[in-house]
């Protein structure tokens, strides 16, 4: 990412260095002993730390307005704060005032500017969490993020259900659990290799996005089983969803990189409901154990492509 | 350099029913192919996001020679190698995913007899037969035991950390080409020593255990296994391919290589079959034939000593006469060479955490 700023930075060694050399051309330098190491370590810190979080902010976005404002901001606050650690080794003659203007003028320009890039990156944020909303709720973790699908793990699929079903608490209504398990997954592994295996969880856990409520929440549970939480729903609403979900897969043709030929799948469906009357006894791991029965159920019988738990 | 040892000397310095130990491989021996499972794990890892320098880091591999000819690792490099991955990716789900292409995705010629064998009962006598292509790190153990069949699982020459990775990897191996072959999940009961991990799921989804369903897996458990019900062993295998085993068998037999243990499996073997002669270091370093000081040095190099060594057999065996039932404890104490039953007990607390009373059958 950083190569993409490189006129940034290269401006704020630019200022840096005009600020150093101004400084030694009129101000003479301080001996030893005038020097106040507590104030060097403080001053020259908090710049330090401003350019960490510069080299940080640009590492990790692209350009953009919110960017400008941000590296603008902190290239200013750094400088300012370069300045101030400056003073502590030269004595500027009592004439020269732009020392001053550079040390308290930068500083409150550089805070506002960063404060408005800050206002930008919340708006910015908020967009970028609508998009993500099927895929994260409640909080963000990006540890546990899976690499294949770009969906959260089983880790925050216990969290999340933890979070909901006490706050599901005081509600009347129930919390579905959905776990829809690939059939003959290890089959199409052999078959076409497990890149396309992989490819192929990838456009499932697309497809089954598409096919759910603004509300609702997808998850990679592991390997080829993925975890859907529904939550006010009913029984006969999650069981449409589960058909819905069934349906779309067993209509998806899902096209292989080599051949180009059209694979079909279908899903098992395990569902199980929380209990509206015993929610403070429902955990994450007994409704998981239940909506796994569920799908264990249904997958012997095959035929029918979903069961459900009560 | 795998050590050969010259067994007429051994058997004729040894009473007729001393165990004369075999040839083994160790730690530093050169001789797992490395374009068949080392590869698959490097290559997962790489399309995983890791980076090719530091999931090679230490382990002396490099991509170019795998592809150039036919290079043989040590099993010290593949422990560093899963050291790396473990280290490297944030994923847990790696080691069961290689398990699952283990057996089946792979052209060597043991594996391909071992999966195209007629029932599961000729698979697993195909990976006794042959543990140092099959499983080279962890050593199998068949054992009978009333209706069901145990495979234990040993450390077979020092893997140390990689340990859980391998049983991991090992037992969705078994697991997955049974569930191939037959076309369901088999009722496998798994068993690890080490306590449930944060990725419980892993468990759940790939070796298919549930808590209450009909196949279990048990954390903490006294010892590394997993069970099945002898019912299971003889039925047919039907998507073998009786012609590539055939095949395979023949390439085999023109590279014959000879059956060999890991170091530790292989001392494992020696002191379980001579526990009535109260083995001791001296008389074990000697059957190795080497001095005391170079098989304490070898075991060391192994991260094990002859004391851990002998525990592990007695263990293991104080398990199985205790569990067949119909022993007191001061005979397993006289046959473990215990001063008496009191001391057994202590030690029993020790190697399992539980007193041999509190010892229920595996289940």
């Amino acid at each position: 990412m950083l190569k993409h700023h490189k006129w940034k930075l290269f401006f704020v060694g630019m200022g840096a260095n005009c600020v150093l050399l101004a400084g030694l051309a009129i101000a003479d330098i301080k001996f030893w002993s005038e020097i106040n190491w507590l104030d060097v370590l403080s001053e020259g810190g908090a710049a330090g730390l401003a350019l960490v979080w510069l080299l940080l902010i640009l590492h990790s976005r692209p350009a953009g307005r919110v960017t400008q404002f941000l590296s603008l901001g902190l290239s200013c606050v750094f400088i300012a704060g370069f300045q101030d650690c400056l003073d502590e080794f030269l004595r500027f003659p009592e004439a020269s005032r732009w020392d001053h203007w550079v040390e308290s003028g930068l500083m409150p320009i550089g805070l506002m500017l960063l404060t408005l890039g800050i206002y930008h990156w919340h708006k910015e944020q908020l967009s970028i969490t609508e998009q993500l909303r099927k895929r994260e709720q409640l909080f963000r973790e990006h540890r546990g993020l899976d690499f294949t699908t770009n969906l959260n793990g089983a880790d925050y699929l216990r969290k999340q259900l933890t979070q909901t079903l006490a706050a599901q608490d005081q509600a009347t209504t129930t919390l579905a659990l959905l776990l829809i398990d690939v059939d003959n997954f290890s089959e199409i592994n052999r078959r076409y290799g497990h890149q396309q295996g992989d490819h192929l969880l990838q456009a499932l856990g697309e497809l089954i996005l598409l096919n759910i409520r603004r509300q609702d929440l997808l998850c990679r549970y592991a390997g080829d089983r993925f975890a859907l939480v529904l939550p006010n729903t009913g029984r006969l609403v999650a069981e449409t969803i589960a058909r819905e979900i069934s349906a779309a897969v067993n209509n998806f043709a899902y096209k292989t990189h080599a051949q180009g030929e059209s694979v079909f799948h279908s899903v098992s469906i395990g569902i199980a409901l929380s209990n509206p009357e015993h929610n403070s006894m429902d955990n994450p791991a007994m409704l998981i154990e239940r909506a796994t029965l569920a799908l264990l159920s249904s997958k012997e019988k095959r035929n029918h492509t979903i069961a459900c738990a009560a | 350099m795998i050590a050969v040892i010259n067994s007429t000397l051994s058997a004729a310095r040894s009473t007729a029913e001393h165990y004369a130990p075999k040839p083994y491989y160790e730690i530093d021996t050169a001789f797992i192919a490395a374009q068949h499972w080392p590869l698959a794990l490097i290559e997962l890892a790489l399309s995983r996001g890791v980076e090719e320098h530091k999931l090679l880091r230490g382990t002396g591999i490099f991509c170019e020679d795998i592809a150039r000819n036919n290079l043989q690792l040590s099993p010290q490099q593949c422990f560093q190698l899963i050291h790396n991955v473990q280290k490297h990716s944030a994923q847990p789900d790696l080691s069961f995913l290689l398990g699952h292409r283990l057996l089946l995705d792979n052209t060597e010629a043991a594996t391909v007899i071992l999966a195209n064998a007629h029932s599961l009962q000729d698979a697993l006598d195909t990976l006794i037969a042959h543990p140092q292509l099959l499983s080279p790190f962890i050593a199998p153990r068949l054992s009978y035991e009333q209706n069901r069949l145990v495979i234990y699982w040993q450390d077979a020459c020092g893997a140390d950390s990689a340990q859980i990775f391998l049983l991991e990897m090992m037992a969705t191996a078994l697991s997955s080409l049974s569930r191939w072959q037959t076309g369901t999940s088999l009722p496998w009961q798994f068993y690890f020593t080490h306590s449930a991990p944060a990725y419980i799921e892993q468990y759940q989804v790939h070796l298919h255990t549930q808590c209450y369903s009909n196949s279990k897996v048990q954390f903490n458990a006294p010892v590394n296994a997993m069970a099945i019900e002898r019912s299971h062993l003889h039925l047919p295998w039907k998507k073998s391919n009786p012609e590539l085993a055939t095949n395979a068998r023949t390439a085999m037999t023109l590279n014959a290589p000879a059956m060999q243990q890991g170091f530790l499996a292989e001392t494992y073997n020696y002191l379980h079959n001579n526990i009535q002669h109260a083995p001791n270091l001296e008389q074990t370093a000697a059957d190795f034939s080497m001095s005391s000081a170079s098989f304490k040095r070898k075991l060391k190099k192994h991260y094990s000593h002859f004391q851990a060594q002998y525990d592990l057999v007695r263990r293991d065996l104080a398990i199985k006469w205790l569990n067949q039932g119909g022993w007191t404890h001061e005979q397993v104490a006289q046959e473990l060479h215990f001063y008496d039953a009191a001391n057994l007990r202590r030690a029993f607390k020790k190697w399992t955490g539980k007193l041999p009373q509190a010892m229920a059958p595996l289940d």
